[in-house]
């Protein structure tokens, strides 16, 4: 332990001292190493383009299972059709405790069920 | 496909991150007031005013038209980290004081002191392990910082770690970058998960490992240290943050140091953990699995206690949870010398004490929970789900498929084997359980390898 606290403190004033010298006053500068990775960024794109009007469309609620979700997608559910009559609400859950491989599987079937989505709540 | 997302104020934040971090960062979120949704969402009438408020927004995201930065965003840069950096103080006390200023402004620490990193420092971490710092063990969710050897010494040092005990992070690391260990869960979770560190073999003792009295609290160095470097550096290769990307709702019980300790093999009546993981004996290693906060068995110094009972009160416990997600459920216990030494006693080896776990904490069929919940349908549904799309392994699967009838007993997890038993603690001591509901796969045991300044781990 008394090893340890000696190797840091020695280790830390060399480097430290190393830029003591040449400078005409006491200060310290201290030349430190960034801890972060370097991140790979993934491509970037754009949204889909939207649909003008939802008379007539088929809009999918997806609750994404978290305790409410179903509740305030009802709630909503209830609103399209009230305000667009001619729309089809559709419910489709998304299953949780999904595995990393077979989530992306899950998503495209979206498509299969409407022409827009509304999805929550998340967390 | 068009489409609205709803989070709440408190997230998002966090969707965003992941929007920006899956690449598309035009998604269309509305955020409902946290301090109003949570408690209403169980109430219709309340979230009906709530949603009234959203309604046209959520119509308005539906159908108008996208803007060109929304249609055809810029391309992300590489986030390039490499450069160092260099703060000047009064004095050496001033200069430290600013480093730690300014990793903490920049989310580079974790609010206690840091080791300011300097090169040198850096390099004499470096020089405990034969890998080179060039050397790649993976991309860090949820953000994919890339983990070299050289940033994993950055983060070793700030926790203040000796460089003998770098091989043993390096290890741990390799353990949360497995291919098979769900890193993203325990980096995000609102759950608050804290990963467990075992470290078992020889270079426990010869790193000087708490193994015994207070082995999951403060004095020994390795232990904190160790827990602290592979902490920084999941925060900040993963580059997570509290409130922005890091959800857990109260921060994780052991942020600083995660359940860090060594197995007692010297006290244990079993071989050690790691062979039972098919590791040899004499090899040293390092065990990372994601936890909820362990609960406590036994008398401790307080009250007397048989191991028989405290077995049969861990039974109890785990078969009053029933059975949820048993395709990823794992267990850790970590017995006390004392409690080992009895079971041995009694007859149970590592191995047998595992069936009997396995045995005894599997629910009747009757007993399943019916209720929908997390909106994967009945606790039976979900189970039959698991074994058709194959996290339920096919050759545990028939057990399971047995006994979903009338009279059968359900296992609570696929196979004794995620029952993990260790020794460790005090005498007396206290017993503890770890446990693991997640979702995914989140328990990884690595070989510490490459050692330059230890006997073991070479």
């Amino acid at each position: 332990m008394i090893r340890g606290v000696k190797w840091f403190l020695s280790a830390a004033l060399v480097s430290a001292s190393l830029f003591l010298a040449g400078t005409a006053t006491a200060q310290v500068t201290l030349e430190v190493m960034n801890p972060r990775g370097e991140i790979p960024p993934p491509p970037t794109l754009g949204i889909t383009p939207r649909i003008g009007d939802l008379a007539g469309k088929k809009i999918v609620l997806i609750d994404n299972g978290k305790f409410g979700a179903s509740n305030f997608l009802d709630v909503l559910a209830q609103m399209l059709k009230e305000k667009y009559p001619t729309a089809t609400i559709v419910m489709y859950p998304k299953p949780a405790a999904q595995t990393i491989t077979n989530l992306p599987k899950w998503y495209p079937t979206v498509k299969q069920h409407g022409d827009l989505f509304v999805f929550g709540v998340g967390d | 496909m068009p489409g609205v997302y709803f989070t709440t104020t408190e997230f998002l934040e966090d969707a965003k991150s992941a929007a920006r971090d899956r690449g598309m960062p035009g998604i269309r979120t509305l955020a409902l007031p946290a301090d109003k949704y949570y408690v209403a969402r169980g109430d219709k009438p309340r979230l009906q005013l709530i949603a009234a408020k959203f309604f046209d927004q959520m119509v308005s995201d539906l159908t108008r038209p996208l803007t060109p930065e929304e249609a055809k965003p810029a391309q992300a840069q590489k986030q390039v980290e490499d450069a160092n950096i260099k703060v000047t103080g009064k004095d050496f006390q001033d200069a430290s004081e600013k480093v730690n200023e300014l990793f903490l402004e920049n989310r580079w620490a974790d609010g206690l002191p840091i080791v300011p990193p300097t090169p040198e420092l850096v390099k004499a971490m470096e020089a405990g392990t034969t890998r080179s710092p060039s050397d790649v063990l993976g991309q860090v969710a949820p953000k994919s910082g890339t983990a070299t050897v050289e940033k994993i010494a950055i983060n070793a040092v700030m926790a203040g770690a000796k460089p003998e005990y770098f091989p043993v992070i390096l290890a741990g690391m390799e353990g949360f970058l497995d291919k098979h260990y769900d890193l993203t869960h325990v980096q995000a979770s609102t759950g608050s998960f804290t990963p467990v560190v075992l470290v078992d073999g020889p270079i426990a003792q010869e790193l000087n490992f708490n193994s015994g009295i207070g082995m999951l609290g403060h004095g020994w160095r390795a232990n904190s240290t160790v827990g602290r470097a592979l902490s920084l550096s999941l925060l900040n290769l993963g580059q997570t943050w509290p409130q922005v990307n890091f959800m857990g709702l109260t921060g994780r019980l052991e942020a600083y140091t995660f359940y860090t300790f060594a197995e007692d093999t010297a006290k244990s009546p079993w071989e050690p953990y790691n062979v039972s993981q098919g590791f040899q004996a004499g090899d040293s290693t390092v065990t990372v699995a994601t936890s909820w906060n362990p609960t406590i068995y036994g008398g401790g110094a307080v009250s007397p206690w048989t191991a028989q009972g405290v077995i049969d009160e861990i039974v109890a416990r785990i078969k009053g949870g029933g059975v949820r997600w048993p395709h990823s459920q794992t267990y850790i216990l970590v017995l006390h010398p004392d409690c080992a030494v009895e079971l041995a006693n009694h007859g149970y080896t590592r191995r047998s004490l595992q069936e009997y776990l396995y045995e005894q904490t599997r629910v009747p069929y009757e007993k399943l929970n019916k209720q929908v919940s997390f909106g994967q349908g009945t606790e039976e549904e979900f189970i039959r789900a698991s074994i058709q799309d194959g996290r339920i392994r096919p050759d545990r699967a028939q057990i399971f498929l047995d006994n979903l009838k009338p009279g059968g007993r359900i296992p609570v997890v696929q196979s004794p084997n995620d029952f993990h038993i260790v020794v460790a603690g005090g005498s007396p001591g206290y017993d503890l359980l770890f446990s693991y509901p997640g979702t995914n796969w989140a328990h990884q045991t690595k070989k510490v390898t490459g050692a330059t300044l230890t006997k073991a781990g070479r």
